[in-house]
């Protein structure tokens, strides 16, 4: 029996039966314990804005040491459009629908940044998914919305996208909603609800859904200019929603050691009303919760800083190096969070069994502007850490190095010519301890088309920033 | 229908003369032509297809700020292509120095453009570098 379906584990007032015949598991810890080892990874592989005539693709990477082709790129699935920037990507359905009967996990939704156009592959063959559904920019933008980013399943196989500007590229940004016939539902939320979008996450046996701030599409889409930044272009805000309303009950305003908070994670178990929120341009990690005695409100929520990484002098640069935090995520088990620090060169673990006091456990120098190791098998680094992906077990953290296209002709323009890498380090969960697998090595360099970029991964069967748990 | 010679040069050396009609994108135009250029939104809001304005034909030099080492002076560049809808990736400063975005900008009189990935990477620099 789960955890989950232990009654005594479950509030009074929550209704959702725990019968697990749909997608995913039925709780974090039996994603844990039934997850079977990551042997596949699908990554998000991109040309845009490059002069290679190609379009942006999804590469299956074979994981599996025993395999021939392990650490190869064995299936590419061409997209039919050049210029989409694929980012983010996500499920047609996974853990919170496990009480779903019928519902699978089938269906990639991918999403172009700069096209917004919707892509939906039917991944059943695992191995070699297919393009199914295209959907327009023009039927987007009917909705006044564009630049999709984050994509999660709504429960009931309904899916929700991030969508961070209106037609235009302008503000205010919003939700789009994709019914199960991966056709556009509508817009999800209230227009006006929020001005900047960027990520979100939701905890539904809370009520309650978080997003953050990135900027408008026509700031970010050309590259980071300080100008925006002293204009206030760029997000520093954090928003809570009630979930069912789809309204925001609470802004919290971070501040200027806030300034661009990018992905931000629940804890997993969906108890908890915990989570933290990385600040890319201020190089913070915040913690936030819903602090139940607050004297100003029903359980409203606060953020406190809780990790600063320092700027550090470099001889080449004229100003001290900001490390930029660009992605973080969260153990399955919830012990440990892990982040990248992209400018730097780093990515490190953070013991959170206390999450108001995050402990720092250990960390990797690798690529980036400062770290130790700048080759792996004789493969020069062009860029440092950036999207990471954690395996349902806590032991093998991975990552690539392309953040956005624009962004990385400013801080890596190598990387245009070498493409990205994926890389890969071993986690000692009850040590606390990483360390680099020199074995692996998935290089994007060596595309047919020519050398590409790579982003964010997924487990064909779940991962540690795709499932919720009702 | 009034067209106008655009002349799109690559930082390789490549040039291929494409002919734009006033009512056509100049990226419209060079995909029939078979020319491949960087593009995203298609909206003018990202920028990826910026151009370089390097010379209008018909034109004497203007006064205007050089657009980058090497290239011809050019004139005001709202005068040479009219957009269909705000350039909103580009700032005052991009406009002024002879930018471009080729998805939205059809053009008003014979030009030379600058093209290919490295133009939309001059629009911003490393802050900190």
């Amino acid at each position: 029996m789960s955890d989950a379906s232990t009654p005594d584990s479950v509030e009074p007032d929550h209704e959702h039966e725990h019968r697990h015949e749909g997608p995913g598991y039925a709780t974090p810890q039996a994603a844990i314990e039934e997850g079977e080892r990551e042997k596949l990874a699908y990554v998000m592989s991109l040309y845009v804005g490059t002069d290679v005539d190609a379009p942006d693709f999804v590469s299956v990477v074979d994981l599996d040491p025993d395999s021939d082709t392990y650490c190869e790129i064995v299936d590419r699935i061409e997209l039919p459009n050049r210029g989409d920037e694929l980012h983010h990507f996500g499920w047609n359905a996974c853990s919170s629908s496990c009480h779903m009967e019928g519902l699978e996990r089938r269906h990639l939704i991918v999403p172009g940044q700069r096209s917004s156009r919707i892509h939906v592959l039917d991944a059943q063959d695992r191995r070699n998914p297919e393009l199914e559904t295209v959907i327009e920019p023009e039927e987007v933008f009917e909705y006044d919305l564009s630049a999709p980013h984050t994509v999660h399943c709504i429960p009931d196989g309904e899916i929700l996208i991030s969508m961070l500007g209106d037609a235009d590229g302008e503000l205010p940004g919003g939700f789009l909603e994709l019914n199960e016939d991966f056709e556009i539902e509508g817009r999800w939320e209230p227009p006006g609800e929020i001005e900047m979008n960027y990520d979100y996450w939701y905890q539904p046996r809370q009520n309650v859904m978080v997003s953050s701030e990135w900027a408008a599409p026509e700031t970010y889409y050309p590259g980071f200019d300080l100008e925006d930044v002293e204009a206030g272009n760029y997000g520093q805000r954090l928003h809570f929603w009630d979930w069912e309303a789809g309204t925001v009950e609470q802004t919290i305003d971070l501040g200027e050691e806030g300034l661009i908070p990018l992905e931000v994670r629940f804890l997993h178990t969906p108890e908890s009303t915990h989570g933290f929120v990385g600040a890319a341009l201020s190089s913070n990690i915040f913690h936030f919760w819903r602090d139940e005695s607050a004297a100003d409100g029903d359980g409203a929520y606060r953020a406190e800083k809780v990790i600063d990484f320092e700027s550090r002098e470099h001889d080449d640069w004229d100003m001290p190096v900001p490390a930029l935090p660009t992605d973080i995520l969260i153990s399955m088990d919830d012990r440990y969070l892990f982040g990248s620090n992209w400018l730097h060169g780093e990515v490190w673990m953070y013991d959170i069994s206390d999450p108001s006091n995050p402990r720092r456990a250990d960390s990797l120098s690798v690529g980036g502007t400062f770290g130790e190791v700048q080759e792996v098998q004789d493969r020069e680094l062009a860029a440092g850490p950036q999207m990471i992906q954690l395996s349902l077990d806590g032991e093998r953290l991975y990552w690539t190095t392309s953040l956005f296209s624009s962004w990385d002709d400013q801080f890596y323009p190598e990387e245009a010519e070498r493409g990205s890498v994926m890389l890969k380090a071993d986690v000692d969960p009850r040590k606390g301890t990483m360390k680099l697998d020199e074995d692996f090595l998935v290089d994007w360099g060596e595309c047919p088309a020519g050398p590409a970029r790579a982003h964010e991964i997924r487990w064909p069967d779940g991962d540690c920033t795709s499932d919720v748990w009702q | 229908m009034t067209s106008h010679d655009v002349t799109l040069e690559w930082p390789d050396g490549r040039t291929r003369t494409v002919e734009v009609d006033e009512n056509e994108t100049i990226l419209e135009a060079a995909e029939c032509d078979g020319s491949v250029l960087p593009y995203g939104c298609r909206t003018g809001a990202c920028g990826t297809c910026s151009g370089r304005l390097l010379e209008v034909e018909g034109t004497r030099p203007s006064n205007g700020e050089r657009a980058g080492d090497g290239d011809a002076d050019v004139c005001a560049v709202d005068d040479v292509v009219a957009y269909r809808r705000l350039p909103r990736a580009l700032k005052d400063r991009h406009r002024a120095t002879g930018y471009v975005l080729l998805c939205i900008a059809s053009p008003r009189a014979d030009c030379r453009i600058a093209v290919g990935s490295s133009v939309h990477s001059e629009l911003v620099d490393n802050p900190w570098k």
